[in-house]
């Protein structure tokens, strides 16, 4: 039995009439993890992928082409609230593994029992440890090796160790030998990044399965309260126009892992009325700060991002890591127009990146827009949420300071482009205000989050959704707290146990 | 309207000293490109942040001329007061352009090298047909 690819078809083509076991939306984090779990345990699988199949020879090199490619949208999503703030996620086969670091960090112990006391489910500890003990494996999870690592992230963990920050380290991630090209946000042209389009989905093909590209999922069909398949109309990769119809039918369940934004909006076009639905939207918001080196340190040499520090995720709430961006991105976040902005640019050799995230416990929605089918998402951080943005800024200027920076530039609106190392206490009284930051919202939680009580969650322990048969979501969308660290094993943990449970029903 | 984002984008990077400007690195074909390649929406933003960029030198240097019409000089100052002015808006507006024109500038071979990047192979453009 083998299953294949379905791409694109135009309005010219027949539609397509599929019938499998069980349809899984989406094909990144959760959708693939969820998907080969189920292949692997006899069942036939068909992906449904809103974005196109790209292989690494596909991939784009350039930030632009990353935004046409690879992003939802163009990268064009942005928070409504005080301040517009952008929502990055990737469409396209692997979903958001494409375009991220890999980073992999296990589920923290409190989590779970944050989920137990708050939100009434357990039992989930060991068996998503089981799944990312597999997966750690399956994946190729290593720490950046020594000649992947480059300047930034050498002179962060320096940094780090000297001020004796806790918990600082290399990265472990889902790279199988990393090169250090850098080019981890465009997409790992060298095939070092294990992706979910490089293992999980061909492996479900290759167990007779389907994968259905370029076919964003407008309604779950259900028959009475039994969620049956799923329809939606094709869209061309490259022209936005759209295709024929498809209806991918499944005799025993339908998985939505269409991710934070999308997944709700998919239960919510399809007639799932639920108190919850849409609502306690989390993130991880962040922003960076550069430092400014005598020597060249060439941050785009080495892995995209080598070192963290998780210390700081439980007081006050951040995770502190570096992040190298391409002279394309680095020329819009530095401040400034004009002969100016061309003098801080010409430094760019000499600058260093590093990131905070913020553990936000500021809440927000997500919901269709009016006009068309994408998402709006409303939130804002709250007083309480600034100060630790602000807290994380300043361990970043001292950090950098401690690892030899000269000057630090933190771009706050309103503040001087550049701080001196006897300067930093002025970042003690930075703005509260998100408008004066360039800041990124990383890492999405929430919208279908799991619990007990029908009218604060979506979906129980299981994944399943309240009233519904056969219908499991299975992405971050269910995390109903913030993690405070990568959220891609938990949402792999996560997706696998919930296939698990899908099979033995 | 390619008119109105090129004159914005070539105030916002220009040239400096032997640093190559927006208008040094195919500007044109690649404003091509991306108006047929993008959505309308984000189309429709750049070209209103061009527009915001190119009215404002009144609220910026206080000057009543549009951007283009300035001195050098002038241009320099309007595009550095607007990237960083306190009206919110105003200057996320000019973001979205900025953002734009990073794509072109920091993505070109001549502004690589001078950073030691080897120049980017162009962007394949395809996907599995199959």
């Amino acid at each position: 039995m083998s299953g294949r690819h379905i791409p694109f078809r135009g309005q010219d083509e027949a539609s397509l009439d599929l019938e499998v076991d069980f349809v899984v939306v989406g094909s990144g984090a959760g959708g693939a993890a969820a998907a080969v779990t189920l292949a692997r345990g006899g069942a036939r699988v068909a992906i449904v992928e809103a974005g196109a199949w790209r292989d690494p020879e596909d991939y784009p090199s350039s930030a632009y082409g990353a935004m046409r490619d690879l992003m939802d949208d163009w990268g064009s999503q942005v928070t409504m609230g005080r301040a517009l703030w952008p929502v990055v996620q990737a469409r396209t086969v692997g979903g958001t593994t494409v375009i991220n670091s890999a980073i992999c960090v296990r589920t923290p112990d409190d989590i779970f029992d944050q989920w137990k006391n708050d939100h009434g489910v357990s039992g989930l500890r060991d068996r998503v440890g089981k799944a990312q003990d597999r997966i750690e494996r399956e994946l190729s999870v290593e720490e950046v090796p020594e000649n992947a690592r480059g300047l930034s992230n050498i002179y962060a963990k320096r940094g780090a160790d000297e001020l004796r920050f806790p918990h600082s380290h290399y990265m472990r991630r889902y790279v199988k030998g990393c090169e250090g090209a850098g080019q981890c946000l465009q997409g790992c042209r060298g095939r070092r990044k294990q992706s979910t389009n490089l293992n999980y989905v061909p492996e479900t093909i290759e167990r007779g399965g389907f994968v259905v590209s370029s076919a964003p999922v407008d309604r779950i069909v259900f028959e009475r309260n039994k969620a049956v398949g799923v329809t939606g109309r094709f869209v061309h990769p490259a022209t936005r126009a759209s295709g024929t119809r498809f209806v991918v039918r499944a005799k025993k369940g339908v998985v939505v892992a269409a991710s934070v934004t999308h997944s709700p909006l998919v239960l919510m076009r399809s007639g799932v009325k639920l108190r919850a639905l849409g609502k306690f939207f989390r993130a991880h918001p962040g922003t960076g700060v550069f430092g400014c080196y005598d020597e060249p340190v060439d941050m785009n040499v080495g892995a995209t991002q080598g070192w963290a520090s998780t210390g700081f995720r439980e007081k006050p709430g951040l995770k502190l890591e570096t992040l190298a961006i391409p002279p394309e991105l680095v020329a819009s976040r530095l401040s400034g127009g004009g002969a100016v902005l061309m003098q801080r640019l010409a430094e760019y050799r000499h600058l260093a990146m590093w990131c905070h995230a913020v553990r936000a416990e500021s809440t927000g929605t997500v919901s269709q827009s009016l006009i068309g089918d994408k998402p709006v998402v409303r939130y804002t951080l709250d007083r309480a949420d600034m100060e630790r943005f602000r807290q994380g800024m300043i361990l970043l200027a001292k950090q950098h300071f401690a690892a030899g920076a000269k000057e630090i530039v933190p771009g706050i609106a309103g503040m001087p482009f550049k701080l001196g190392p006897d300067e930093v206490h002025l970042l003690d009284d930075a703005p509260l205000d998100p408008r004066r930051y360039v800041a990124i919202l990383s890492h999405l939680f929430g919208g279908c989050v799991m619990g007990k009580d029908e009218n604060t969650s979506v979906t129980d322990g299981h994944g399943r959704v309240h009233g519904f048969e056969g219908l499991v979501v299975a992405d971050a969308s269910v995390i109903p707290t913030n993690l405070g660290v990568n959220p891609q094993h938990t949402i792999m943990g996560l997706a696998t146990i919930f296939a698990e449970e899908m099979l033995a029903a | 309207m390619t008119w109105l984002v090129r004159a914005a984008i070539v105030m916002l990077y220009p040239r400096v000293g032997d640093w190559p400007g927006a208008e040094d690195c195919d500007l044109d074909a690649f404003l091509e490109r991306f108006r047929r390649e993008t959505t309308a929406l984000m189309w429709i933003g750049v070209v209103l942040g061009s527009l915001v960029f190119q009215l404002t030198p009144i609220v910026t240097i206080f000057v009543p001329l549009p951007a283009s019409l300035l001195s050098k000089e002038m241009a320099n100052h309007h595009a550095e007061r607007v990237s960083t002015t306190n009206i919110y808006l105003l200057r996320q507006s000019v973001f979205l352009v900025k953002l734009v024109a990073g794509m072109v500038w920091g993505g070109h071979p001549s502004v690589r090298e001078r950073f030691a990047l080897r120049p980017l192979p162009p962007d394949p453009g395809t996907w599995r047909t199959s």
